[in-house]
């Protein structure tokens, strides 16, 4: 076990002691539960407890600590009868996490997470409506209950999935091993039958999910959890950006940015997928000049996308 | 390092003890396990000290002790200050918490402690299901717009003086909701474009002014120019998603086959042909005359 320095040991202490001093004995067993601390732990660090106190150290101003059985009693610790205030970012913490799963579609937004969270914020004298907003990705209501209960009893599901990359809408059956949010996504990870491997899927493009019959065997080990990223593409793309076009080079990965003068960028970045660089370069327009790759993606989109408008007589 | 933790522990005592603030020479000899000397040990000893417990959230005031001529420097703690007002939880709502911080991880920053101040975890749940990214500045900027403190910081090379109103997570990213003091204006600063920490100013350092509707501005209504009512088709496919992005206030229309008629209020021409060209051909602007020959054009410029 790796040795805990003075100051975790003073941490953990300052929060122990006053829960201890007001409940009457309680077990040692559930204090050294309650704060994920071994019995051997809690035990020096009560010991050293009973020499603590103020100056002149006599028996009236030193805390006193009383083990009985199975029990533990600390008395005279009126200094440290209430818990340090928490951090700014342990407040963050609580609060952002507590937002965070209440905006988890499903969560009941009288329950009792929702009443913690109000008196927590009540204590910290922090509006946490005003202060935090959590939105962690869209998911249809129902969608995510439905995942971790096919999930849950190894079942696989049946996608009606859209992939944006390719602007194409497919169906197919996975086994879903986890499902989570992170980056401001929520994704669930599979295997995809359809492309015999291991494959992430955005909750957001689902269309419709129904569970089989049929189960899995999940993986004894997941693989780590990641999010979609143009990381694994081996097309690149050279760019020039106008200057009112730079905001590019700070959106996404860069592999190259190169100052080109008056305010213009050249970037080269990783490209994943053909329709996510069609709706990059149709909303830059003027403002990017492809100089290295294909320069007929943004026309043919263009073109594809104007077709559209053509025939089609205005509503108003 | 039983030795230290005992010298911490009576320090803290002391000076949550202390009525008037107490100097180096009172602490040194009132609290154990300080070198004898008032020499350069006790005062290496003692800085550290001190350092350890501001760093975990102690608010150890240094004041100038009361008619001391020249003056000199004492340190207290202020009960106040250090204890956590009792939320009252009861054992449900804590437990809910604890769910909480157990299945949404703030990057790098830990939440053990803050349940344990709570008074303690009763279990954790099968790891977190989500992940938030941490920023060097979320602490300090979410204690600030608690506290109705003036934040100064520097954000794309420009030095910024803010009223914080709310720290906003949206769509993978931290952003700060504010008044700019030079404009006047509600704005939004992205965290990861602060440079450097931000300096906050006392409490209640502002009033509160009511920020436009839920959350900011979506970007085509954050411009100067006069705002245009529009109507935009999405094909059903694309739907679900562009209902949630412009909020389902905004659906004028459903069609039976599942596409959707948006009206949204322009101000900003760019932002909304950005937003309709991000569909690329599952969105058509049906009106007015004026925005739909904008895409057009643009469109036939880029052939």
């Amino acid at each position: 076990m790796a040795r805990t320095s003075a100051d975790d040991r003073l941490r953990r202490l300052l929060a122990i002691v006053p829960w201890v001093a007001a409940n009457d004995g309680p077990k040692i067993a559930d204090v050294c539960a309650r704060f994920g601390v071994s019995q051997a732990e809690l035990l020096a660090d009560v010991d050293l407890l009973q020499y603590c106190g103020v100056y002149p150290f006599t028996a009236d101003v030193l805390m006193e600590v009383r083990l009985e059985e199975d029990r533990i009693w600390i008395q005279y610790a009126d200094w440290f009868n209430r818990p340090l205030r928490l951090t700014p970012e342990e407040a963050l913490t609580l609060v952002a996490s507590g937002r965070a799963l209440l905006a988890v579609p499903g969560n009941d937004p009288e329950g009792p997470l929702a009443r913690g969270l109000a008196k927590l914020a009540d204590a910290l004298q922090v509006d946490a409506d005003e202060a935090i907003e959590v939105h962690l990705g869209n998911v249809p209501a129902g969608m995510l209950d439905t995942l971790r209960g096919a999930i849950a009893a190894s079942r696989q599901v049946e996608l009606d999935y859209y992939t944006y990359g390719r602007d194409a809408r497919t169906r197919r059956v996975i086994d879903p091993w986890d499902v989570y949010a992170a980056e401001g996504e929520w994704y669930v990870q599979a295997f995809c039958h359809a492309a015999q491997a291991e494959r992430l899927f955005r909750l957001d493009r689902i269309r419709s999910v129904s569970v089989l019959d049929r189960t899995f065997d999940p993986p004894a080990t997941l693989p780590p959890r990641r999010v979609f990223s143009a990381e694994e593409a081996d097309a690149r793309i050279v760019l020039d950006l106008e200057p009112w076009a730079r905001w590019v080079a700070g959106q996404y990965p860069m592999e190259a940015v190169e100052e080109l003068g008056e305010g213009r960028l050249r970037v080269t970045m990783k490209i994943a997928e053909q329709a996510w660089l069609e709706r990059l370069l149709l909303r830059l327009g003027p403002g990017a000049t492809v100089v290295e790759g294909d320069t007929s993606v943004a026309p043919a989109a263009a073109e594809r996308v104007l077709r559209r408008y053509t025939g089609t007589v205005a509503a108003s | 390092m039983a030795d230290r933790l005992e010298r911490l522990l009576n320090l803290t005592a002391a000076l949550l003890e202390a009525s008037v603030p107490l100097t180096a020479d009172d602490i040194r000899e009132r609290v154990p396990g300080y070198p004898a000397d008032a020499g350069e040990t006790f005062r290496r000893a003692f800085e550290r000290d001190k350092e350890s417990l501001r760093h975990m959230g102690i608010p150890v005031r240094t004041e100038d002790l009361p008619n001391a001529d020249p003056p000199v420097p004492g340190y207290r703690i202020r009960r106040e200050e250090y204890a956590l007002a009792d939320p009252g939880l009861e054992p449900d709502e804590l437990a809910a918490l604890n769910l909480a911080v157990a299945t949404v991880q703030v990057d790098g920053l830990s939440s053990g402690d803050a349940i344990n101040k709570l008074g303690g975890a009763s279990e954790t749940g099968d790891g977190p299901a989500v992940e938030l990214p941490s920023m060097p500045n979320l602490g300090p900027l979410f204690a600030a717009a608690a506290a109705g403190a003036v934040v100064e910081f520097r954000h794309n090379d420009k030095d910024r003086v803010v009223d914080p109103y709310r720290l906003s997570f949206q769509r993978g990213r931290w952003y700060l909701d504010g008044r700019d003091h030079a404009t006047q204006e509600p704005r939004s600063y992205r965290l990861d474009r602060i440079e450097g920490s931000v300096t906050v100013g006392p409490p209640n350092g502002f009033e509160r002014k009511p920020l436009t509707g839920r959350g900011m501005l979506p970007p085509w209504e954050m411009g100067g120019e006069t705002p245009m009512a529009a109507l935009v088709r999405v094909d059903a496919d694309q739907a679900p998603f562009a209902c949630d992005t412009v909020g389902r206030e905004h659906v004028a229309t459903m069609h039976d086959d599942g596409s959707v008629d948006l009206l949204l209020t322009v101000s900003n021409r760019d932002a909304f042909r950005s937003f309709v060209l991000g569909f690329l051909d599952h969105a058509e602007v049906l009106s007015p005359p004026e925005l739909r020959d904008d895409i057009i054009a643009w469109l036939q410029g880029i052939r």
